[in-house]
């Protein structure tokens, strides 16, 4: 009896745990019926199972309480403080030499194995093991060619499979066509490991494009480069079909898929033929190929169109039912079919509806796309209502066309000029996973657009609140963004903050743009401001001064423009910097450029303010030597303005006189 | 091939201009292009007539008695499609003009202009530099701006216009009566040519002339009610209102404007006059008819259809495909460590002190162990005994169930070979 008390006390200490910790289910179940069941009578007790938790859940609730920091850059670069990006540029290559990096080390694991000695662990973690890649069956039998297969080994498969048969061994249906699901799959039987390992670099770049994280365990996959290697013709795929004894429906399919996937569309289209001659039913996916193929079938929208309905009409016939990828193949077609594709559309949808089949976001994209590729088909009705459902639903992925549309539904409230679809447009991004349908160089660019929107169609102080928001941490805007911008500043009359965008162009590398430096000095030097701001521009102009000047080291310096120069000029000068102005006057004829009268009028201003009249004289000077028709204008200005010593006014006598001569260079030098 | 002849002869084979074919699919404005460019090149008409009028009458007399009615304009635009280049020359034009109606008159004239003023002198050149002025202006469309670009149609049209009256004031050619007549007289270059063709009629050379000129005239107006058409339809865009009812005309001008836009990735036209074009602002997603090819599949067909046999390498990459749409790099630590965990290459969260060590036993198999003490004596020193060793048994961590019940045992086959001598004590 007194085991039992102490059974019970003890059971009590679990079921009062149980209860502070009440976030499972299943224990709360279990407890009320425990409870009720020790205050009624003694029946049986039912035990508490164990709690397993979710290995994430942990992790996942911390994660959830980090929250974006707007003024980081993303944490893949957080490892190495001179690693930070500082535009969309060099994100991306840093980016993408970390992913690089990965793929190195796997490699030279892959290739020098021998190295690699000391790998045993306790206990074992297998997912750190470099992966066997040598098949382990030797000799010839089909269970080495089924090796083979798996680890995708196209030519060792191909020799051994024509090996077995030469030696006459009856080799299966069922690995046959796994075989030529291989060979079909990567197009055709030349690609070998080592070809593989050449191609590498490039196609680790797209892959890593595609898809930031995605590592390649296998071989390289050839299935995001569609043109890798076209369909040849008698290819090792097309031979093992034709010498097949019997072939099933999965033969005739996966022939007609890899032929669609490398662009061999019309011998897809009779292999297709062959296959109902045949009397063998096509799959799904099938089909699916078949409508992606019909732009290369046939020239005309309208027989396209045809085509397409023929495809579906055999699919009914054969009763497969579609999904949504062949929808989104048959939007994706309807694209290519002008005024067909936009009458076609609706029926499309309408018959997915039916149908009850979930459009993906490849299929708005589709339609966005069908609807507004022209610029001018001004009406937001469509989009509007692709957003009403956007916003409806959460979206996994289904297509790999679904990436696509956010941005084109971006561009497309861009051509709108529509902002408050954008606004709509981005509280769908940000709702639930959305976002991560946009990767890093798709994230770039939509925020690029709708920043840009922003800058036309917004209050500046709601753009500015945005690119606080969002610059670094989650875009590097563009140098069309920055002009953008500062449109947007001037616009709104906040010239003021133009030192502060500069700052941030230095930051982004967009120092030596000549479209920029124009814009923000031409903006600069426009109007006259305040003093406080005309010192801060001041400031601003000495640093493109600098950019203009610095050279050698690695790069070419930003050649003066005579605009750049007069802006820079009358800069220095409404900040009453004389001499600096001066200097930029003397380079105007080092770079043989010809300053304009507002430029000179500001120097003299800016001279007469200093109350320095030998910068005055200078410029007459300059002015006479250039031979420009406003020096008498300047000179008598200087003469009623300026309080001058007789030399000085000697000085200036004499540019009189060098002026009337007609070669006045080589005298006023002599002055 | 002797309506090949007869163009060019028409035309001055030099002066043939790749861009008559544009109209050939186009309706009204096309239409008008044409007439255009015969009045062109037909400037150059009284040149090459005078060397080469023998030999090409009977050619033309055969031609132009063929010619009937509205149809007369269009053979000769057929006749230059057989000059082979045409296409490409209808594609650049076709893509670069938003508006085909209005745009076509500044750029066109540029070229021909430019040919006939080499034959024709100096008296053209300032008219000449007026219209590449004209001509120039229409560079500077953005597609980024609309407003803006809108704004620039309107003055592309006024410029248009400009030329026209220009054209007009210019001329001296300006004899047949029917121009007094009319409030805006046609071309003078055109009458020029008509006049010239009618000359090379054998008989009613007047009444040739003036059946043709009153044809173009005809394509003039109608050309001119439907730019006006055009207007309004700019007008209704830029007030953002919908347009619900529409002459004929009007649609056939705004189709006709669209033409440009039918462009396709591969370059292909389609027909003018589909109806489609002209819808789309009232066109919604929730309205129409579906296609009615498929029949939706009942449960159990679905069913059957999900037993498929193990995945190909299709399947496989098209997953990898799919789960690479979404994948993203982590943004924090943590989902880093969430993304090592997934890879198995991290201690699990919570750690405990049973990691590596799942034995799959619930805590009560470990902590209450009596129900193992059956086979002992329910009372006495070894009952006690057994309760000890239970009580020790159930604190200790770091043997398994199984390494617990096989300690128990011991004891009773310990005990059980003991039986006799315990009995005996």
């Amino acid at each position: 009896m007194a085991a039992r008390r102490v059974g019970v006390s003890s059971w009590y200490r679990v079921l009062s745990l149980s209860r502070r910790c009440g976030r499972c289910s299943s224990t709360n179940t279990a407890l009320g019926k425990t409870v009720e069941n020790s205050e009624g009578a003694q029946e049986e007790i039912v035990l508490p199972r164990r709690k397993t938790w979710d290995k994430l859940a942990v992790l996942q609730t911390l994660a959830s309480t980090v929250k974006r920091d707007p003024t980081a850059a993303h944490y893949m670069f957080h490892d190495d403080p001179y690693l930070m990006p500082k535009n969309s540029a060099t994100a991306r290559l840093f980016s993408l030499s970390k992913e690089s990096g990965r793929n190195a080390a796997k490699y030279i694991i892959k290739e020098f194995p021998h190295f690699f000695d000391k790998i045993l662990a306790e206990p074992n973690i297998p997912s750190l093991m470099p992966e066997i890649c040598t098949p382990q069956i030797e000799g010839v039998s089909e269970e080495a060619l089924r090796e083979r297969i798996n680890l995708r080994m196209v030519k060792a498969s191909v020799d051994l499979f024509d090996q077995l048969l030469q030696a006459g061994t009856s080799i299966s249906l069922e690995t046959t066509n796994s075989l030529l699901d291989l060979l079909c799959f990567y197009g055709d039987g030349e690609s070998t490991q080592e070809k593989e390992s050449e191609e590498k670099e490039d196609l680790e770049e797209s892959e890593v494009n595609a898809s930031e994280q995605e590592t390649p365990k296998r071989p390289p996959q050839r299935g995001s480069h569609p043109f890798a290697s076209r369909w040849r013709e008698n290819n090792n795929a097309e031979r093992i079909f034709k010498i097949m004894p019997e072939r099933n429906a999965h033969s005739y399919c996966t022939m007609i898929r890899g032929m669609v996937k490398h662009g061999a569309s019309a011998k897809a289209y009779d292999m297709y033929t062959e296959l109902l001659n045949d009397r063998h039913k096509a799959d799904v996916h099938t089909f699916n190929a078949l409508i992606t193929a019909v732009p290369f079938l046939k020239d005309r929208f309208l027989e396209r169109w045809e085509l397409i309905k023929m495809f579906l009409n055999h699919m009914a016939q054969q009763e497969v039912q579609p999904n949504v990828q062949t929808f989104n193949a048959v939007l994706k077609t309807l694209r290519r079919c002008g005024g067909v594709g936009r009458s076609m559309a609706v029926p499309v949808i309408k018959e997915m509806e039916a149908l009850e089949i979930e459009p993906s976001l490849a299929t708005y994209d589709h339609l966005l796309s069908i609807f507004y590729r022209s610029a001018d088909l001004a009406s937001s009705g469509i989009i509007s209502e692709v957003l009403d459902d956007v916003e409806k639903r959460s979206f996994t992925p289904q297509d790999p066309d679904d990436a696509k549309f956010f941005i084109s539904a971006m561009q497309v409230c861009c051509d709108l000029k529509d902002i408050k679809l954008a606004y709509r447009l981005n509280k769908a991004v940000e709702k639930g996973d959305n976002w991560k349908f946009l990767d890093m160089d798709r994230l770039n660019s939509y925020w690029s657009r709708f920043f840009s929107l922003l800058c036309m169609m917004e209050q500046i102080d709601v753009v500015l609140k945005w690119y606080k928001e969002m610059s670094p941490s989650l875009f590097y805007p563009s140098p069309k963004n920055i002009l953008d911008f500062l449109q947007a500043l001037d616009a709104a009359n906040h010239l003021e903050m133009i030192p502060s965008v500069w700052e941030d162009m230095k930051q982004l590398g967009f120092s030596k743009r000549r479209d920029l430096l124009e814009e923000v000095l031409s903006l600069m030097s426009r109007d006259q401001h305040p003093e406080e701001i005309q010192l801060a521009f001041a400031k601003c102009a000495e640093d493109i001064k600098t950019v203009h000047e610095q050279s050698g080291r690695d790069q070419a310096s930003v050649e003066w423009t005579g605009s750049a120069l007069g802006s820079v000029t009358v800069l220095f000068s409404r900040a009453g910097r004389t001499q600096d102005a001066w200097s930029m006057m003397e380079r105007f004829q080092q770079i043989n450029r010809i300053p304009t009268d507002l430029v000179m009028d500001e120097f003299l201003n800016c001279a007469k303010q200093t109350n320095s009249p030998d910068e005055a004289i200078k410029l007459v000077k300059l002015a006479a030597s250039l031979g420009l028709p406003s020096s008498q204008k300047l000179k008598s200005r200087v003469e009623k303005e300026f309080k001058l010593s007789e030399n000085q006014k000697k000085a200036l006598e004499s540019i009189q006189s060098d002026s009337d001569s007609s070669d006045s260079d080589s005298d006023s030098d002599r002055d | 091939m002797w309506r090949f002849t007869a163009f060019e002869a028409l035309l001055g084979p030099e002066d043939y201009n790749p861009d008559v074919t544009l109209p050939v699919h186009s309706s009204g404005a096309g239409r008008n292009a044409v007439a255009r460019n015969a009045r062109r090149s037909s400037r150059s008409r009284p040149a090459a007539l005078k060397g080469r009028r023998g030999c090409e009458r009977r050619a033309e007399g055969a031609m132009w008695g063929r010619l009937c009615g509205s149809g007369r304009i269009l053979l000769l635009a057929g006749a230059a499609r057989h000059c082979g280049r045409p296409h490409r020359t209808q594609k650049l034009f076709s893509t670069s003009s938003v508006l085909s109606a209005t745009e076509d008159e500044p750029t066109a004239p540029t070229d021909s202009t430019t040919k006939v003023a080499s034959k024709e002198g100096a008296a053209e050149t300032p008219k000449q530099k007026l219209l590449k002025m004209i001509g120039d202006m229409k560079v500077e469309v953005t597609t980024k701006r609309k407003f803006q670009q809108l704004k620039e149609q309107e003055i592309k049209k006024q410029a248009t216009n400009k030329q026209e009256g220009l054209h007009g004031g210019s001329s001296t050619f300006q004899n047949s009566a029917e121009d007094v007549q009319r409030s805006k007289p046609l071309n003078p270059e055109l009458v020029q040519a008509a006049s010239a063709v009618a000359s090379s009629f054998p008989h009613n050379k007047e009444q040739a002339e003036s059946e043709l000129l009153a044809q173009l005239r005809r394509h003039e107006e109608t050309t001119d009610k439907q730019r006006r058409g055009g207007t309004i339809n700019i007008c209704n865009v830029i007030s953002e209102m919908t347009v619900k009812r529409q002459s004929p005309a009007q649609r056939g001008v705004r189709i006709s404007n669209r033409i440009s836009l039918e462009m396709d990735e591969d370059g292909q036209r389609i027909k003018p006059g589909r109806p489609s074009s002209h819808s789309d602002s009232g066109r919604s997603l929730k309205a129409g008819k579906r296609l009615n090819i498929f029949t939706k599949a009942s449960p159990e067909t679905e069913n059957a259809l999900k037993t498929v046999s193990s995945p190909t390498i299709w399947d496989l990459e098209f997953a990898k495909e799919i789960a690479a749409v979404t994948e993203q790099p982590p943004r924090n630590g943590f989902e880093e460590m969430i993304q090592w965990t997934k890879e198995g290459i991290l201690w699990e969260f919570p750690i405990d002190n049973e990691a590596g060590m799942d034995d799959g036993a619930e805590f009560h198999e470990h902590i209450f162990l009596e129900k193992h003490l059956k086979d002992f004596p329910k009372q006495g020193p070894i009952r006690h005994f057994m309760e000890l060793v239970i009580c020790g048994l159930s604190k200790n961590p770091y043997l398994s169930v199984k390494q617990k019940i096989e300690h128990i045992e011991w004891f009773r086959n310990y005990f059980e070979e003991k039986k006799e001598f315990l009995q005996e004590i």
